[in-house]
């Protein structure tokens, strides 16, 4: 218990860090700390397969790419930011942790043990014959990343005529 | 059949970026609407088998192996998809000459209708977690669409609306998150049996008041709605015609009711708290209307405005409340797509939206002025056009309801929604025309063509009132007024 606490309180702060660091590379980091504790969360909570998806996709692989596009960038564009709007995050944290403490608080003893459900059997056998509808919805959402890029880094063309 | 409202706009999508390498302009334009129509239709030959068996479920195999793609069709979802394909439809249309000075037609298009699969799909699946896939599916594909511009407000306005959507689909996901941890299950029918037999009403109201933050941003009612004003006027007006016009309605309104209804089940308390939201929603983003000088920022309010009457109705929960909400739905559809699609055509022929330069168009562009007035009185309520019935259907069911302050002040808002409607017809079309605007022309054909299409549905379908809505209305507003039953009646 004492692990887990531990592991979800570094999961919070370095959560909030690469929101509040002004060093992109430094947040990047806390983003792949974060998920790398997350991953420790599933796995001690007996979800492998989310923890490996967790660690390899987030951790590693969505890191890299934060790295390389800011090594990519440029510095003086850094935009200053005004006061207020630097307070507004950690008082919205703030509130936020205690609003959900209250609530977690007072469900803590009333969510229902998970009954075991129709919905279970090997890793393979939920994806593609249970859950198979949101392998659909997956490429769908491919789809529309693919698409956007192509949309948001277009150059802008002088359309001619067919 | 029912599976090609997913898969044909998804293969055509993604089939467009190469179609778009040989023709740029031609074959993407009618890919694309031949695509859509083939959905109207297609929606439209469901009508008759959905009136006489009340729901159909499919199954899909795949090579000869079973697996788990399934999805439901009743009266409510067969409304939304006949609603979206026709909708945009007409969109389509619209941007045939609209996209010309834009470019990338074919990338735009596939965009698009991604974003139709993703809406069909969410309408169409049967799961809580697939709703937010197909949720996320239709809002990847706006963000990138919102911003499809690049000009500065434009990828201000995505930017802002990327950060909200995502807080909605969070909670929206804690929600799912939590009621699949108490019933073990995501599909809508175990889901609903399970919630029934289960005693843990803290946390399912918890989990409402999530799915209300969630959905109720996604449906920018008030006071969740701090996106939408800049969201909806940056985009090109197509998408403004798509996101006022159909996306609020299906992520926000669609998910919201359908699982309320259908899965966890209307208490007299939510009912309260859902029609009060929409009471504010309405009387609130109407007054926030009166004072805006940009058409489109004012058209944005008003759909704040309009989605509080349908929340309005279908949170009284009483069968008169639910049809005249949804009739009120496919009212603001088409006539809120027709007022973002005219904005776009003011925008074309004047390159302003500046409701104070404008001024005397309606001597010069009668087309445009024609089908501007339609919308806007239909919307506004004025009969015999199709949002008039569909306003009094609402304050005829509050009254029958007893609920005379929610009707009073449902009337109130009306008369401020033809107040502002008036305004933007007084400034922009009616008066002496101003020397610059002597000279402009009608907006090209297929956008004139595609509002003439919408201006059209809105005045015959209040002429035809009653056969719409006794054919295509009632078994819709049936289907969510059986409650958990109806779920249950799927047999999944």
């Amino acid at each position: 218990m004492a692990i887990q606490i531990i592991l979800l309180c570094g999961l919070v702060i370095f959560s909030a860090l690469a929101i509040l660091l002004r060093d992109l590379i430094k947040a990047a980091l806390s983003l792949a700390v974060a998920s790398l504790l997350l991953g420790i969360i599933f796995f001690r909570l007996a979800a492998p397969y989310a923890a490996v998806f967790e660690i390899s996709v987030v951790a590693g692989l969505i890191t890299v790419l934060f790295i390389l596009t800011i090594a990519l960038t440029k510095k003086g564009d850094e935009i200053t930011e005004a006061r207020l709007v630097k307070l507004a995050f950690p008082v919205f944290l703030i509130l936020f942790l205690v609003i959900d403490g209250l609530v977690m608080k007072s469900l803590l003893q009333k969510i229902p043990a998970l009954p075991s459900g129709p919905e279970s059997g090997t890793f393979g056998e939920v994806l593609w014959k249970q859950r198979t509808f949101d392998l659909v919805a997956q490429v769908g959402v491919i789809l529309a990343g693919v698409l956007a890029v192509l949309a948001l880094f277009r150059k802008k063309e002088e359309d001619k005529d067919e | 059949m029912v599976f090609s409202f997913i898969v044909i706009p998804l293969l055509v999508a993604a089939f467009l970026p190469l179609v778009g390498k040989f023709s740029r302009k031609l074959l993407p334009d009618v890919l694309t609407n031949a695509a859509l129509a083939f959905l109207l239709f297609n929606s439209i030959l469901l009508i008759k088998p959905i009136f006489n068996h009340g729901v159909i479920v499919q199954n899909l195999n795949w090579l000869g192996e079973k697996v788990n793609l399934q999805v439901a069709l009743d009266g409510f979802n067969l409304f939304m998809l006949f609603t979206i394909s026709l909708v945009s439809l007409c969109i389509a249309l619209f941007s045939i000459d609209y996209l010309e000075h834009y470019g990338h037609k074919s990338t735009f298009y596939a965009l698009f209708l991604v974003m139709i699969a993703g809406m069909n799909g969410l309408v169409l699946v049967p799961d809580l977690f697939s709703v937010y896939l197909f949720l996320e599916v239709a809002a990847v594909a706006s963000y990138a669409l919102v911003a499809f511009g690049l000009g500065y407000d434009e990828l201000e306005a995505s930017f802002k609306y990327l950060m909200l959507s995502v807080v909605a689909s969070a909670f929206a996901l804690l929600s799912i998150t939590v009621i699949f941890g108490m019933t073990g299950s995501l599909n809508f029918q175990a889901v609903a049996q399970g919630l029934q037999d289960l005693e843990a009403r803290l946390v399912l109201g918890v989990c409402v008041a999530f799915f209300i933050m969630g959905f109720g941003l996604k449906a920018a009612l008030v006071p969740f709605h701090a996106w939408l004003p800049d969201a909806h006027p940056s985009a090109p007006a197509p998408i403004s015609a798509m996101l006022s016009g159909l996306l609020i309605k299906v992520s926000g309104i669609y998910a919201l009711f359908r699982i309320i209804y259908s899965v966890i089940g209307l208490t007299p308390v939510l009912s309260q708290v859902l029609m009060a939201l929409g009471t504010i929603s309405m009387v609130v983003a109407a007054l926030l209307a009166l004072g805006q000088k940009d058409v489109k920022r004012m058209l944005a309010y008003s759909s704040i405005s309009q989605v509080g009457y349908i929340v309005l109705g279908l949170a009284l929960g009483t069968p008169l409340g639910i049809a005249g909400a949804l009739f009120h739905l496919f009212n603001h559809a088409v006539a809120k797509g027709l007022l973002f699609l005219n904005s776009g055509s003011i925008q074309h022929i004047t390159g302003t939206r500046n409701l104070d330069e404008l001024g005397g168009l309606g001597k010069v562009v009668p087309v445009t002025a024609g089908t501007n007035l339609v919308g806007a009185l239909s919307i506004a309520g004025v009969p015999p056009l199709a949002g008039f019935w569909s306003k009094l259907v609402i304050i005829m069911a509050l009254i029958q309801a007893r609920e005379f302050g929610y009707a009073l002040v449902a009337i109130l808002a009306s008369i401020l929604t033809l107040w502002y409607y008036l305004l933007i017809q007084r400034k922009a079309f009616f008066g002496l025309v101003a020397e610059k605007w002597r000279q402009v022309k009608e907006a090209p054909f297929w956008m004139s063509a595609a509002n003439v299409v919408l201006a059209l549905v809105c005045i015959l379908a209040g002429i035809f009132f009653t056969p719409i809505f006794k054919t295509w209305i009632s078994p819709a507003a049936e289907a969510l007024a059986r409650g958990i039953q109806q779920v249950l009646m799927w047999g999944l």
